[in-house]
């Protein structure tokens, strides 16, 4: 199963795909980083792949 | 090496304490358990750690551990979200783990030894993985390794009815890299989980070693109040508990008991060890506490017999009952029915809660 995460650039912070999906735009969750994080942030084939088998990313 | 520490669930068999915090924090002999896997970490070594978010109690958790420089380590958070397992979980971890080798640990075990002799096995040997084992008495209600002479893992077979060992997987591993490669192949499991002894097989069958380490000492997965309150007894039974308190004259203290420089015990209690008192609570005169029993921060102890339980702090117990082998969630209070009519017992009870009365 591919497993798609994004890592914020300002603090490290690595956020999974079904989090990024379910929020579309969030504020980074890392210790007192301000960033905002979108699920356009991941690469466009990522995205794909998570929109097609969003069934493998839900319980 | 480096560290990642599970800290999602919904800690469903943990509940009603669970319903306001994560299962990770719930204290055991005044500590939550998630600090004990932190130490146990820094002390095989391991100081870069990633945490692992799930759904629930993200914020309680990164209130506790912040930045981890406070426990002398570097903490990087992953959050995970959905549950999809132990695998997912291990997978979300990849780019933290980068080109090292990663120990797993389930932030709600709690063990004696350490993993310090995990992890130097793993690092003596070329293994894909190691695992911790415990010898159980009911090998069928687990995950369980079948191991050659040398220790090396041969199978592991999930829950098994005709089981060839006793010897069970404890939640604590350690992986090569080359294990994400073979997350990404794995699917999801009947329970729509990536199942980490799926990996561990996998790399099995890659042609991997998997190393085993047979833990001595106890082991507890703190998942359910039964497990809380043993896990509670067997690390007063082992812990250095200093009496820094209050201690009254008239009061009596019997055995090795704890007592946070900002707690009383007063005249005419009695406390029992082993005990443990947190900052700023008060065992009342009339009160007795007997072993195994912790009492967290700012609670006040009146009048109760108190055995073998685990008080999680903001609590007042003023009755003369007897309170034995409970677990009271933060800013539970007992009262006193005592002269009230109609005679009966007066309960506000919520979700999920177990009385036996």
């Amino acid at each position: 199963m591919r497993i798609i995460t994004h890592t914020c650039d300002s603090c490290g912070t690595v956020v999974a795909a079904n989090e990024l999906e379910a929020n579309r735009v969030m504020k980074c969750p890392g210790l007192v980083c301000d960033s905002v994080l979108r699920f356009e942030d991941l690469p466009d084939d990522d995205r794909e792949f998570f929109v097609d088998h969003a069934d493998q990313y839900e319980l | 090496m480096k560290g990642i520490l599970l800290s999602g669930g919904t800690g469903s068999r943990l509940r009603p304490i669970t319903h306001t915090g994560p299962k990770q924090l719930v204290p055991v002999a005044n500590k939550p358990v998630l600090e004990y896997a932190i130490e146990d970490l820094k002390e095989a070594g391991v100081t870069e750690i990633g945490v692992i978010l799930g759904n629930k109690g993200r914020e309680e958790i990164q209130k506790l551990l912040g930045d981890g420089s406070k426990y002398g380590v570097d903490i990087t958070y992953i959050v995970q979200g959905n549950p999809l397992g132990l695998a997912h979980a291990a997978g979300c971890a990849r780019d933290f783990v980068g080109d090292d080798d990663f120990v797993m640990f389930l932030g709600d075990n709690i063990l004696k030894q350490g993993i310090g002799d995990l992890v130097a096995s793993f690092e003596a040997g070329d293994y894909g993985a190691g695992i911790a084992l415990q010898e159980v008495d009911d090998p069928q209600a687990f995950g369980i390794a079948d191991v050659d002479n040398h220790g090396n893992v041969t199978q592991l077979i999930e829950k098994p009815d005709d089981p060839p060992t006793n010897l069970a997987l404890i939640g604590i591993y350690v992986f090569s890299n080359a294990v994400f490669d073979v997350i990404e192949r794995l699917e999801p499991s009947w329970r729509g989980e990536l199942e980490i002894t799926d990996a561990i097989q996998t790399h099995l069958e890659d042609g991997h070693a998997i190393d085993s380490h047979v833990v001595e000492g106890w082991w507890k997965d703190t998942g359910k109040p039964e497990d809380i309150l043993e896990a509670n007894r067997l690390v007063l039974e082992d812990k250095r508990l200093s009496r820094e308190g209050t201690v009254e004259s008239g009061a009596t203290v019997e055995g090795r008991v704890e007592l946070h420089e900002a707690a009383t015990i007063e005249a005419d209690a009695t406390v029992r060890g082993p005990v443990s008192i947190a900052a700023d609570s008060v065992v009342k005169s009339g009160t007795y506490v007997g072993p195994y029993t912790s009492v967290g921060a700012n609670s006040t102890l009146d009048g109760v017999h108190m055995e073998n339980s685990v008080v999680i702090g903001d609590s007042t117990i003023e009755t003369s009952g007897k309170v034995v082998d409970s677990l009271l969630g933060r800013g539970a209070n007992i009262g006193s029915a005592e002269n009230q009519l109609p005679e009966g017992r007066r309960l506000v009870v919520g979700e999920n809660s177990q009385l036996k009365l």
